[in-house]
């Protein structure tokens, strides 16, 4: 006791040397992200209830950027469009990356290639994807449609990306193509990691192939699909980039997607305020999800313990 | 069976229930297994498929193109990358996306490392508060803040400028770097730490003379992801610059689309060129870049 006594002062001047250390370590991170990240978040709020058209000067308008936006019925379309694309991705792509990594968890070779080859459209941008799959999807000499000729579904053949009844589903495809390897990876990492010898408890105890799925394998996975499930859904309501490229939110507003709405709210009808509450309201779906996410991966973690 | 599985193992039932039959069995094993393996290789084709076809497209006539018999070019045309390049502005985007990257890679591993060290070594009063700012952060993404973050590039004068791009995307960068080299510098063991601060190292001394050196693998790995998040990087370019001599490749894409509109064949090229060093990263560092982005996933 009296010898700590003694050291206290001491070691107070040595903690705070330490503190100033701490923060001086963090200063250049913390700067920049306090000026272009957080400073800019509570900006976006403030310019919500302003009028700004771009490059003169704001002025407040209370509320009725808000009014605007719960009139505006594109943007509502937009959410419902991402959502849409939301459910395809999380169902069509859980499928395929949970069955895929199943299926080259299986192999004693080659699963290296594969791990590889399904993870290519992974690191295109945006931009190459929509580029690519224009070019495949067009109507007159697209790839797609002169193959459904050749082998004579000529009644199948249409303008993918411009027909109404197409649109929507081509692009939602288009977005499961891009994404699937990245639940692929999970799902795969997550098998990895189901122990070799609790398969073979249950083979000895008579468990055929879908009940050691459903009763070793699946309880392993759990956390990761609630990661690849909410980052699925994310990804989809953020969708831009190939979207503005394949259609542009056509035809009329069938393939609209909020960041879009979002972006020419702002940069082509030069209504900011109206863009940044726009960003308020789809930022706010968004932290949301997150926060299920976290509390959802808590929880399964918790389960698992 | 060296791995038990479902798929491989229902294989095995299938076989032994139906021993009796023997060639028929077989046959059908034999079946079995082909179409699980038809089914991996059709999977691949489909994911490999749209790029191969951009690019032998790329090298084709206009002529070619169209006529659509043709999949490998009678003559390579590498001259659609020669004018896409001059007349596409490509020799303006891809020294543009180049510098863009690099200085923007650097600027993350400084200072993300500077900070995963300080938070995963040096204990301080409100290092949790850190902590739980960064990971708020990272909840909200671009999409939700990009007109903000563009009022501000302009109150600040740094609308359409290199400076202001780099900084906002460094920022962007951050947070998930930070994560991944804190994970890497908690991992490490303390004793070389506490040898050089006896041999009367400063701070700054221990991290740049023992820990960076030590970090060398993570900061490759955060290195190769935010090399490729950067390059494929669209949406805050598009908001930043209105000057063509500034653009990254994938912004100068789109204005090469919509302003010039041109020929198919020159597209294609335009496309192959703004993706052809993210395929050589990838084949060069593809261990290193899907171990980064499942850890950045988990993490985040």
């Amino acid at each position: 006791m009296a010898v700590a006594a003694v050291t206290r002062p001491r070691s107070r001047s040595r903690a705070t040397r330490r503190a100033v250390t701490g923060y001086l370590f963090l200063l250049p991170a913390l700067a920049l992200m306090g000026v272009f990240t957080f400073y800019p978040f509570v900006q976006g709020l403030t310019l919500s209830f302003q009028s700004w058209d771009g490059v003169g000067a704001t002025s407040w308008v209370g509320l009725s950027n808000y009014q605007r936006v719960i009139g505006d019925n594109i943007f509502w379309v937009s959410l419902v469009n991402a959502g849409i694309f939301g459910a395809v991705g999380f169902v069509l792509g859980n499928i395929l990356s949970l069955g895929m990594a199943l299926a080259v968890n299986s192999l004693r070779r080659g699963s290296t290639f594969y791990r590889v080859a399904y993870y290519v459209p992974g690191v295109f941008s945006v931009v190459v994807v929509g580029m690519m799959f224009a070019w495949i999807l067009q109507g007159s000499v697209g790839i797609l449609n002169r193959a459904l000729g050749a082998v004579g579904l000529e009644m199948l053949q249409r303008r993918w990306l411009t027909d109404p009844e197409t649109a929507l589903p081509s692009v939602a495809l288009v977005y499961v193509w891009f994404h699937w390897g990245f639940g692929f990876l999970l799902f795969l990492a997550g098998l990895q990691g189901v122990p070799r010898e609790l398969h073979e408890a249950a083979s000895i105890d008579g468990a055929g192939a879908w009940g050691r799925f459903r009763y070793v394998t699946w309880p392993q996975l759990i956390p990761v699909t609630t990661i690849v499930s909410v980052l699925t859904l994310l990804g989809a309501l953020q969708i831009f980039g190939t979207v503005q490229v394949l259609t542009n939110g056509g035809p009329g507003y069938l393939t609209e997607v909020p960041t879009l709405r979002i972006y020419k709210e702002g940069f082509q009808f030069h209504r900011f305020g109206v863009a940044a509450a726009m960003s308020v309201v789809f930022g706010s779906i968004l932290v949301a999800l997150s926060l299920v996410q976290i509390w959802l991966g808590r929880r399964s973690y918790g389960e698992g313990e | 069976m060296a791995r038990t599985n479902p798929i491989a193992a229902s294989l095995s039932t299938a076989t032994t229930t139906r021993e009796g039959v023997g060639g028929v069995a077989r046959a059908l094993r034999l079946l079995q297994v082909s179409a699980f393996h038809t089914l991996l290789a059709v999977v691949a084709f489909i994911a490999l498929f749209p790029i191969v076809w951009l690019l032998v497209g790329s090298l084709q006539t206009i002529q070619e193109l169209y006529r659509g018999v043709t999949f490998w070019p009678a003559l390579p045309q590498f001259q659609n990358y020669y004018i896409a390049w001059t007349k596409g502005g490509f020799s303006v985007y891809l020294p543009n996306s180049l510098f863009y990257s690099t200085v923007s890679v650097l600027a993350i591993l400084l200072a993300a490392s500077m900070a995963g060290y300080a938070l995963a070594r040096i204990e301080f009063p409100g290092r949790g508060a850190v902590m739980f700012l960064i990971m708020a952060i990272i909840i909200v993404p671009l999409p939700a803040t990009f007109i903000a973050l563009y009022k501000l590039l302009v109150d600040i004068g740094l609308a359409n400028t290199r400076t202001g791009y780099i900084l906002a995307m460094v920022a962007a960068g951050l947070p998930i770097a930070i994560f991944i080299l804190r994970g890497f510098f908690m991992r490490q063991p303390k004793e070389l730490e506490d040898a050089a601060i006896l041999d009367g190292c400063s701070a700054f001394d221990v991290y740049w003379r023992v820990m960076l050196p030590l970090a060398r693998p993570g900061l490759a790995a955060v290195a190769v992801i935010e090399f490729l998040r950067l390059w494929n990087e669209y949406l805050l370019a598009l908001v930043t610059f209105n000057s063509e001599t500034l653009m990254p490749v994938q912004r100068g894409l789109t204005k090469f689309v919509s302003s010039d509109t041109p020929e198919q064949h020159i597209l294609l090229a335009a496309t192959a060129m703004a993706v052809l060093p993210v395929l050589i990263l990838y084949t060069v560092a593809q261990k290193s870049i899907i171990q980064g982005i499942m850890e950045g996933a988990v993490k985040a």
